[in-house]
């Protein structure tokens, strides 16, 4: 059963890069992806800034080379960050083992859905978007454009997704269930979110601040991200390269309220717990932390106080990388898990941007610049609405 | 291999199965080219201050879920996972049009918090303070399959009681749009769901929730052994094939599977591969249907394998499922073979216990 678990492929893109060597010189920069909103149609575009992908639709069907017109922004992301990582893992889905597409998404099909909801009650010329809005389809999409897939799944768990479908990734190989997995997560801006965060009063108008005494909320950003992960056997039968291990994950629930957390960050604690014990790393193990840091006020503080509950007074470096890509909601676990392992790779910390002043009560100071540090190991937080709380552990292979 | 005991159920359907007594004694015809669920009254569930603000699959979610809690008698869970095609698509689609009408403005938030697909499974562990693992799945005929795929592992890794739940909701717009995707038919109880000829489905909604056990105790109604999900198979006899291998992982084979409940839509397209395999089906076990009574949506499979615990508990198919003439004896392994869009399709094998 306890197979390990190898991190073989990357692939991203979002506000800071279209795959994953432009985002390490975004991050290794410190250059933000997040700015005035272009492709997204909202009355709020001139007073909100947002991590968008710098790509049109048509752009998007140029790379992908499919103008299949049932797809969608959310199918053509998702598709080029899955194959990015494919091919950056060199596996070859036609071999004959066992291959699995995990994804994750929060709003799916709803950008293009919005676009002509209100018409499809007169003209039949959209009614396809009925059958592209739900979010199995950008997951089946991918396993149709890498062909040969075994198993598909998708978990929509909030901001947690792609935590979720990394872990569960894991654990199918550790099952034996599969031999391999992209997993990995989706969200393209949509009205809908973006509304939606709007109402809840919890976007900055100007650049997020996440851990800062002045935060007033997030930036939205879209993203895919997708990890090839593989068990150790399949791995060394191919006599393929490891970019890192995944050696610990959980997964709790604050239970405290649908969208805010609980102060004491409780479920935040437990998840952050339960992975460190299956790692087997003791707390001063922990090179650094990628936090979840959204930059809203109840967030941060939440996971602050989680922090040193866990960690006391011997907090490790800890940045969030935010405040470049915006908050990409299911896809933000997935491209901060590929962050993490360029960390890791490249022995750098990227920085948290825009913090200027620590939380009163708290008095944790993120990094805010550059790191150059040899890292072994990196946390990622990842919670969401719903009080779902993921944790993983990452190790330099 | 490690087994599911199922515990608990509840079940809210277009039929009376909220109704622990009933077993298709009655049944419920389609609304012409659509079912909806028969709701029970939240009042006995759910504390009329939440209920208020609950859209239809949380107040379903969380009632159906409390009857499987009762019925198994469970005190706590370690886990709840639910699996939804469309989630909260009432609430969705509310905030929606709230948007589009108003151009983005004077919208307020409660439509939008509960619009997020987990929230039922959210929603379960605040009531319950469930601190405990929770997840989920959303993908179309996979939904309910990958919950029980999960709690399987789980078991594997140490939990004990989870609960598990395929939640649907439509909208009346819903249904009007599909409708006019050309996605219904009227099928009547007098056209037999496996012979289709022409394509539409009876859409329809519904919700199944499940206490699963790792161990056998006196609550237990059957046991689920095990769950295989497959993506676009390219023929029936690729379906057949694997059927055979995963019955032979828990050592059977068709012959010895009393109920064989297949997952026909009522849509020619969609239900080709099952109908070129239903001779082989018939042969050796004895085929049943469902949809003709839950009608069709992402999470039927969950109302397959509520129906397929009561026929073990009762010991009898009952004659409104029946495809084959032959009438079982005796009842110990019944197989749920569903698909869904036939793209998704999945091998369910329960046993007595």
């Amino acid at each position: 059963m306890s197979q390990r678990v190898y991190i073989t492929g990357l692939g991203m893109i979002s506000a800071i890069g279209n795959n994953v060597s432009e985002s390490f010189l975004s991050l290794s920069q410190s250059k933000t992806g997040i700015g005035k909103i272009n492709h997204l149609t909202t009355r709020y575009k001139d007073e909100f800034l947002a991590g968008e992908i710098k790509l049109s639709n048509a752009d998007l069907v140029d790379l992908v080379k499919d103008n299949n017109p049932a797809l969608n922004r959310n199918s053509y992301i998702a598709m080029l960050a899955a194959k990015e990582a494919v091919i950056n893992s060199g596996i070859d889905t036609n071999d004959g083992l066992r291959t699995g597409v995990i994804s994750s998404t929060t709003v799916a099909g709803m950008g293009k859905t919005e676009l002509y909801y209100k018409e499809l009650f007169e003209k039949d010329d959209h009614l396809d978007v009925l059958d592209t809005h739900d979010c199995g389809d950008s997951t089946e999409r991918i396993a149709d454009y890498l062909g040969n897939v075994d198993y598909v799944t998708t978990i929509s768990t909030a901001c947690s997704s792609a935590a979720n479908a990394i872990m569960l990734g894991c654990r199918m190989i550790k099952h034996g269930q599969l031999d391999r997995v992209v997993v990995g997560g989706v969200d393209a801006l949509s009205k809908f979110t973006f509304n939606g965060f709007n109402t809840l009063m919890i976007l900055d108008r100007e650049w997020c601040k996440p851990f800062d005494e002045n935060r007033k909320g997030l930036n939205l950003g879209e993203a895919a991200a997708f990890l090839v992960i593989e068990g150790e056997n399949a791995l060394n039968l191919r006599k393929g390269k490891a970019l890192a291990e995944v050696v610990g994950y959980a997964n709790a629930n604050d239970a405290y309220h649908q969208t805010a957390s609980s102060p004491e960050g409780y479920g935040a604690t437990l998840a952050i717990t339960q992975a460190l014990a299956m790692s087997g790393l003791a707390q001063s193990q922990i090179d650094y932390i990628n936090m979840h840091g959204t930059g809203t006020p109840n967030n941060d503080l939440s996971e602050s106080m989680a922090t040193k509950a866990v960690f006391g007074n011997q907090v490790p470096k800890f940045s969030s990388t935010k405040a470049f890509t915006g908050h990409t909601l299911a896809a933000a676990a997935s491209i901060e898990a590929v962050i993490s392992v360029l960390s890791l790779q490249n022995s750098m910390i990227f920085p948290n941007l825009n913090f200027t002043t620590p939380i009163a009560e708290m008095n944790l100071i993120p990094e805010t610049q550059l790191v150059n540090t040899p890292l072994n190991t990196i946390l990622s937080n990842s919670f969401g609405f719903g009080g779902n709380c993921s944790s993983l552990i990452f190790k330099k292979a | 291999m490690t087994k599911a005991y199922i515990n608990g159920t509840g079940c809210i359907s277009p039929q009376n199965s909220i109704d622990s007594e009933w077993f298709f004694d009655t049944i419920n015809p389609a609304k012409g080219d659509y079912f909806d669920a028969i709701e029970p009254s939240y009042k006995e569930f759910i504390a009329p201050n939440l209920l208020r603000r609950m859209g239809r699959a949380i107040k379903m979610g969380v009632a159906a879920g409390n009857i499987a809690i009762q019925q198994a008698d469970a005190k706590k869970v370690d886990a709840i996972i639910t699996g939804t095609g469309l989630g909260c698509f009432e609430d969705s689609e509310r905030f929606l049009l709230a948007l589009l009408n108003n151009e983005e403005q004077f919208l307020t938030p409660t439509s939008f918090i509960q619009s997020t697909h987990n929230t039922v499974g959210s929603q379960i562990a605040l009531l319950m303070k469930c601190h405990d693992y929770n997840f989920t799945y959303v993908h179309r005929g996979f939904s309910f399959e990958s919950t029980i795929q999960d709690a399987l592992m789980l078991f594997e890794e140490g939990k004990e009681t989870i609960l598990v739940g395929g939640i649907e909701e439509h909208t009346p717009n819903f249904v009007i749009l599909n409708r006019r995707a050309h996605k219904f038919q009227e099928v009547t109880l007098n056209t037999p769901i496996w012979k289709s000829t022409t394509p539409g489905v009876q859409m329809s909604e519904g919700t199944a929730c499940f206490i699963l056990n790792k161990t056998k105790t006196d609550k237990s109604l059957a046991s689920v052994d095990g769950i295989q999900t497959l993506y676009k198979p390219k023929t029936s006899a690729d379906i057949l094939n694997k059927l055979h291998s995963f019955l032979k992982l828990h050592s059977l084979t068709l012959a010895d599977i009393d109920v064989t409940l297949m997952g026909f839509s009522g849509d020619v397209n969609f239900d080709s591969k099952l109908q070129e395999l239903l001779p082989s089906i018939e042969k050796e076990s004895i085929a049943a249907c469902y949809k003709n009574v839950c009608g069709e949506y992402h999470t039927a499979s969950a109302f397959a394998m509520w129906t397929a615990t009561k026929i073990i508990e009762k010991q009898k198919l009952p004659q409104v499922l029946a495809i084959s003439d032959k009438t079982p004896s005796q009842i110990k392994h019944v197989l749920i073979i569903n698909q869904y869009l036939g793209i998704n399709y999945s091998f369910t094998l329960l046993s007595q216990c």
